[in-house]
Protein backbone atom coordinates (compact mmCIF):
# COMPACT_ATOMS: atom_id res chain seq x y z
CA UNK A 1 0.00 0.00 0.00
CA UNK A 2 1.33 3.43 -0.85
CA UNK A 3 2.07 5.81 2.01
CA UNK A 4 -0.74 8.20 2.92
CA UNK A 5 1.66 11.11 2.96
CA UNK A 6 4.56 11.46 0.59
CA UNK A 7 7.10 14.23 0.23
CA UNK A 8 7.88 14.80 -3.45
CA UNK A 9 11.59 15.53 -3.91
CA UNK A 10 11.93 15.09 -7.68
CA UNK A 11 11.48 18.76 -8.34
CA UNK A 12 13.21 21.06 -10.82
CA UNK A 13 13.76 23.85 -8.32
CA UNK A 14 17.37 24.14 -7.15
CA UNK A 15 16.40 24.70 -3.55
CA UNK A 16 14.88 21.23 -3.44
CA UNK A 17 18.20 19.66 -4.39
CA UNK A 18 19.67 20.72 -1.06
CA UNK A 19 19.91 17.84 1.37
CA UNK A 20 16.71 17.20 3.23
CA UNK A 21 18.42 18.19 6.49
CA UNK A 22 18.77 21.73 5.15
CA UNK A 23 15.11 22.07 4.38
CA UNK A 24 12.50 23.26 6.83
CA UNK A 25 9.89 23.07 4.10
CA UNK A 26 8.88 20.51 1.49
CA UNK A 27 7.79 22.19 -1.71
CA UNK A 28 5.32 19.44 -2.61
CA UNK A 29 3.62 16.98 -0.34
CA UNK A 30 1.18 14.36 -1.57
CA UNK A 31 -1.66 13.34 0.74
CA UNK A 32 -4.78 11.42 -0.27
CA UNK A 33 -5.87 12.51 -3.74
CA UNK A 34 -4.08 15.82 -3.46
CA UNK A 35 -0.73 17.50 -3.90
CA UNK A 36 -0.12 20.39 -1.52
CA UNK A 37 2.33 22.96 -2.81
CA UNK A 38 4.14 25.37 -0.50
CA UNK A 39 3.93 29.09 -1.06
CA UNK A 40 6.33 29.91 -3.89
CA UNK A 41 8.19 33.17 -4.27
CA UNK A 42 9.90 34.08 -7.56
CA UNK A 43 13.20 32.21 -7.92
CA UNK A 44 15.46 31.40 -10.83
CA UNK A 45 14.88 27.68 -11.50
CA UNK A 46 18.55 27.08 -12.35
CA UNK A 47 20.33 28.92 -9.55
CA UNK A 48 17.58 28.96 -6.96
CA UNK A 49 18.30 32.65 -6.41
CA UNK A 50 15.42 34.97 -5.66
CA UNK A 51 14.34 37.01 -8.66
CA UNK A 52 13.20 40.52 -7.77
CA UNK A 53 10.95 42.22 -10.25
CA UNK A 54 7.51 43.67 -10.69
CA UNK A 55 4.39 41.93 -9.48
CA UNK A 56 3.77 40.85 -13.07
CA UNK A 57 7.27 39.44 -13.65
CA UNK A 58 7.37 37.70 -10.27
CA UNK A 59 3.97 36.14 -11.02
CA UNK A 60 5.31 34.91 -14.37
CA UNK A 61 8.37 33.35 -12.71
CA UNK A 62 6.33 31.66 -10.01
CA UNK A 63 3.75 30.17 -12.37
CA UNK A 64 6.46 29.00 -14.80
CA UNK A 65 8.19 27.23 -11.92
CA UNK A 66 4.90 25.87 -10.60
CA UNK A 67 4.12 24.36 -14.00
CA UNK A 68 7.48 22.54 -14.01
CA UNK A 69 7.13 21.42 -10.41
CA UNK A 70 3.69 19.94 -10.93
CA UNK A 71 4.62 18.23 -14.19
CA UNK A 72 7.73 16.71 -12.60
CA UNK A 73 5.42 15.29 -9.93
CA UNK A 74 2.98 13.87 -12.51
CA UNK A 75 0.37 16.58 -12.08
CA UNK A 76 -0.19 19.77 -14.08
CA UNK A 77 -1.62 23.29 -13.96
CA UNK A 78 -4.98 22.04 -15.20
CA UNK A 79 -5.24 19.72 -12.19
CA UNK A 80 -5.01 22.58 -9.71
CA UNK A 81 -8.19 22.95 -7.70
CA UNK A 82 -7.40 25.95 -5.49
CA UNK A 83 -4.84 28.74 -5.54
CA UNK A 84 -4.06 31.27 -2.82
CA UNK A 85 -2.26 34.38 -4.02
CA UNK A 86 -0.63 36.68 -1.48
CA UNK A 87 0.33 40.13 -2.74
CA UNK A 88 2.37 42.85 -1.07
CA UNK A 89 -0.39 45.26 -2.07
CA UNK A 90 -3.90 44.68 -3.34
CA UNK A 91 -3.35 47.59 -5.73
CA UNK A 92 -1.26 45.10 -7.70
CA UNK A 93 -4.08 42.56 -8.07
CA UNK A 94 -4.90 43.53 -11.70
CA UNK A 95 -1.21 43.21 -12.68
CA UNK A 96 -1.06 39.75 -11.14
CA UNK A 97 -4.42 38.73 -12.64
CA UNK A 98 -3.41 39.64 -16.18
CA UNK A 99 -0.33 37.39 -16.13
CA UNK A 100 -2.13 34.70 -14.13
CA UNK A 101 -4.90 34.41 -16.73
CA UNK A 102 -2.38 33.37 -19.41
CA UNK A 103 -1.31 30.28 -17.45
CA UNK A 104 -4.62 28.71 -16.58
CA UNK A 105 -6.96 26.75 -18.79
CA UNK A 106 -10.72 26.93 -18.75
CA UNK A 107 -12.26 26.56 -16.22
CA UNK A 108 -9.60 28.09 -13.96
CA UNK A 109 -9.11 26.88 -10.37
CA UNK A 110 -10.90 28.41 -7.41
CA UNK A 111 -8.79 31.24 -6.07
CA UNK A 112 -8.38 33.64 -3.15
CA UNK A 113 -6.24 36.77 -3.45
CA UNK A 114 -5.31 38.93 -0.49
CA UNK A 115 -2.72 41.51 0.51
CA UNK A 116 -0.26 40.54 3.26
CA UNK A 117 3.19 41.35 4.59
CA UNK A 118 5.48 38.96 2.73
CA UNK A 119 8.97 37.75 3.71
CA UNK A 120 12.16 38.62 1.84
CA UNK A 121 10.60 41.60 0.03
CA UNK A 122 8.56 39.27 -2.15
CA UNK A 123 5.84 41.01 -4.14
CA UNK A 124 3.91 37.79 -4.74
CA UNK A 125 3.65 34.38 -3.09
CA UNK A 126 1.47 31.66 -4.62
CA UNK A 127 0.42 28.39 -2.98
CA UNK A 128 -1.93 25.79 -4.35
CA UNK A 129 -3.64 22.45 -3.98
CA UNK A 130 -3.80 20.15 -7.02
CA UNK A 131 -5.08 16.70 -7.79
CA UNK A 132 -2.11 14.31 -7.67
CA UNK B 1 -11.51 14.38 -11.72
CA UNK B 2 -11.94 18.12 -11.37
CA UNK B 3 -15.30 19.68 -11.92
CA UNK B 4 -16.41 23.29 -12.27
CA UNK B 5 -19.18 24.53 -10.00
CA UNK B 6 -20.77 27.40 -11.89
CA UNK B 7 -22.26 30.47 -10.25
CA UNK B 8 -25.88 29.69 -9.19
CA UNK B 9 -26.75 33.36 -9.76
CA UNK B 10 -25.09 35.72 -12.25
CA UNK B 11 -23.76 38.12 -9.59
CA UNK B 12 -21.61 35.38 -8.08
CA UNK B 13 -19.55 35.03 -11.25
CA UNK B 14 -16.62 37.31 -10.35
CA UNK B 15 -14.86 36.35 -13.55
CA UNK B 16 -17.65 37.86 -15.58
CA UNK B 17 -18.18 40.91 -13.38
CA UNK B 18 -14.64 41.77 -12.35
CA UNK B 19 -12.36 39.80 -14.68
CA UNK B 20 -10.96 37.66 -11.85
CA UNK B 21 -9.48 34.59 -13.50
CA UNK B 22 -11.14 32.08 -11.19
CA UNK B 23 -14.05 29.66 -10.99
CA UNK B 24 -16.66 30.16 -8.24
CA UNK B 25 -15.79 26.69 -6.91
CA UNK B 26 -14.17 23.44 -7.98
CA UNK B 27 -15.23 19.95 -6.92
CA UNK B 28 -12.42 17.40 -6.65
CA UNK B 29 -11.60 14.38 -4.52
CA UNK B 30 -14.90 14.54 -2.64
CA UNK B 31 -14.36 18.15 -1.60
CA UNK B 32 -15.55 21.54 -2.80
CA UNK B 33 -12.98 24.34 -2.92
CA UNK B 34 -14.58 27.77 -3.06
CA UNK B 35 -12.94 30.94 -4.30
CA UNK B 36 -12.69 33.68 -1.69
CA UNK B 37 -16.27 34.69 -0.85
CA UNK B 38 -17.00 38.40 -0.83
CA UNK B 39 -20.04 40.56 -0.02
CA UNK B 40 -21.33 40.82 -3.57
CA UNK B 41 -24.98 41.15 -4.53
CA UNK B 42 -25.79 37.70 -5.94
CA UNK B 43 -28.19 39.12 -8.50
CA UNK B 44 -26.28 42.09 -9.86
CA UNK B 45 -22.66 41.50 -8.88
CA UNK B 46 -22.53 44.89 -7.17
CA UNK B 47 -20.30 45.32 -4.15
CA UNK B 48 -22.18 45.46 -0.87
CA UNK B 49 -19.86 47.39 1.40
CA UNK B 50 -21.01 47.79 4.99
CA UNK B 51 -20.07 46.87 8.52
CA UNK B 52 -18.18 43.65 9.10
CA UNK B 53 -21.44 42.15 10.36
CA UNK B 54 -23.51 43.17 7.33
CA UNK B 55 -20.76 42.05 4.95
CA UNK B 56 -20.56 38.67 6.72
CA UNK B 57 -24.34 38.17 6.39
CA UNK B 58 -24.10 38.71 2.62
CA UNK B 59 -21.11 36.39 2.37
CA UNK B 60 -22.80 33.56 4.27
CA UNK B 61 -25.96 33.95 2.16
CA UNK B 62 -23.82 33.71 -0.99
CA UNK B 63 -21.88 30.76 0.37
CA UNK B 64 -25.11 28.96 1.22
CA UNK B 65 -26.39 29.51 -2.34
CA UNK B 66 -23.14 28.32 -3.88
CA UNK B 67 -22.73 25.23 -1.69
CA UNK B 68 -26.39 24.19 -1.98
CA UNK B 69 -26.29 24.57 -5.77
CA UNK B 70 -23.47 22.01 -5.66
CA UNK B 71 -25.37 19.62 -3.38
CA UNK B 72 -23.43 20.63 -0.29
CA UNK B 73 -24.32 23.03 2.55
CA UNK B 74 -22.96 25.19 5.36
CA UNK B 75 -23.26 22.13 7.63
CA UNK B 76 -20.68 20.37 5.45
CA UNK B 77 -17.91 22.97 5.76
CA UNK B 78 -14.64 21.39 6.90
CA UNK B 79 -12.28 24.36 6.89
CA UNK B 80 -12.67 28.12 6.91
CA UNK B 81 -10.10 30.86 6.54
CA UNK B 82 -11.67 34.10 7.70
CA UNK B 83 -9.79 37.16 6.53
CA UNK B 84 -10.66 40.37 8.34
CA UNK B 85 -9.37 43.90 7.75
CA UNK B 86 -8.51 44.57 11.40
CA UNK B 87 -8.09 42.19 14.32
CA UNK B 88 -10.04 44.61 16.50
CA UNK B 89 -13.17 43.17 14.85
CA UNK B 90 -12.43 39.58 15.89
CA UNK B 91 -15.28 39.49 18.44
CA UNK B 92 -17.67 41.07 15.94
CA UNK B 93 -16.79 38.37 13.42
CA UNK B 94 -17.41 35.64 16.01
CA UNK B 95 -20.85 36.95 16.88
CA UNK B 96 -22.12 36.80 13.31
CA UNK B 97 -20.11 33.69 12.38
CA UNK B 98 -21.62 31.63 15.19
CA UNK B 99 -25.12 32.09 13.78
CA UNK B 100 -24.22 30.18 10.62
CA UNK B 101 -22.21 27.28 12.01
CA UNK B 102 -24.32 26.36 15.01
CA UNK B 103 -23.64 22.63 15.14
CA UNK B 104 -20.12 21.22 15.03
CA UNK B 105 -18.41 24.24 13.49
CA UNK B 106 -15.63 23.69 10.92
CA UNK B 107 -11.91 24.10 11.56
CA UNK B 108 -11.07 27.76 11.26
CA UNK B 109 -8.21 30.24 11.11
CA UNK B 110 -8.70 33.99 11.29
CA UNK B 111 -6.11 36.52 10.21
CA UNK B 112 -5.79 40.14 9.24
CA UNK B 113 -5.16 40.93 5.57
CA UNK B 114 -5.78 43.50 2.90
CA UNK B 115 -9.01 42.40 1.24
CA UNK B 116 -9.95 43.42 -2.28
CA UNK B 117 -11.95 46.58 -2.87
CA UNK B 118 -11.65 47.59 0.79
CA UNK B 119 -14.03 44.91 2.04
CA UNK B 120 -13.93 44.11 5.75
CA UNK B 121 -14.22 40.34 5.58
CA UNK B 122 -13.66 37.46 3.15
CA UNK B 123 -14.22 33.73 3.68
CA UNK B 124 -12.07 31.11 2.01
CA UNK B 125 -13.64 27.70 2.54
CA UNK B 126 -13.53 23.98 1.82
CA UNK B 127 -16.63 21.80 2.20
CA UNK B 128 -17.42 18.13 1.78
CA UNK B 129 -19.11 17.63 -1.60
Amino acid sequence: MSPRREVIVASPLARDRASSADRAVSTLVKGGDFLFVSGLAAVDPQSGERVRGTTASETRHILGNLKQLLEAAGSSLDKIVKVNVLLHSMLEAPNMNEVYARFFPDPPPARTVCGARLPDDAKVIIECTALA
Amino acid sequence: MRELIAAPLPGLDLRQHYGHHQSPAIRAGGLIFCSGMLPIDPGTGERRHGTLTSEAHVIFANLKLLLESAGSSLERLVQVHALIYDSIEYDVLNRVYRQYVANGPPARTVWTAQIEAGFKVELDVIAVA
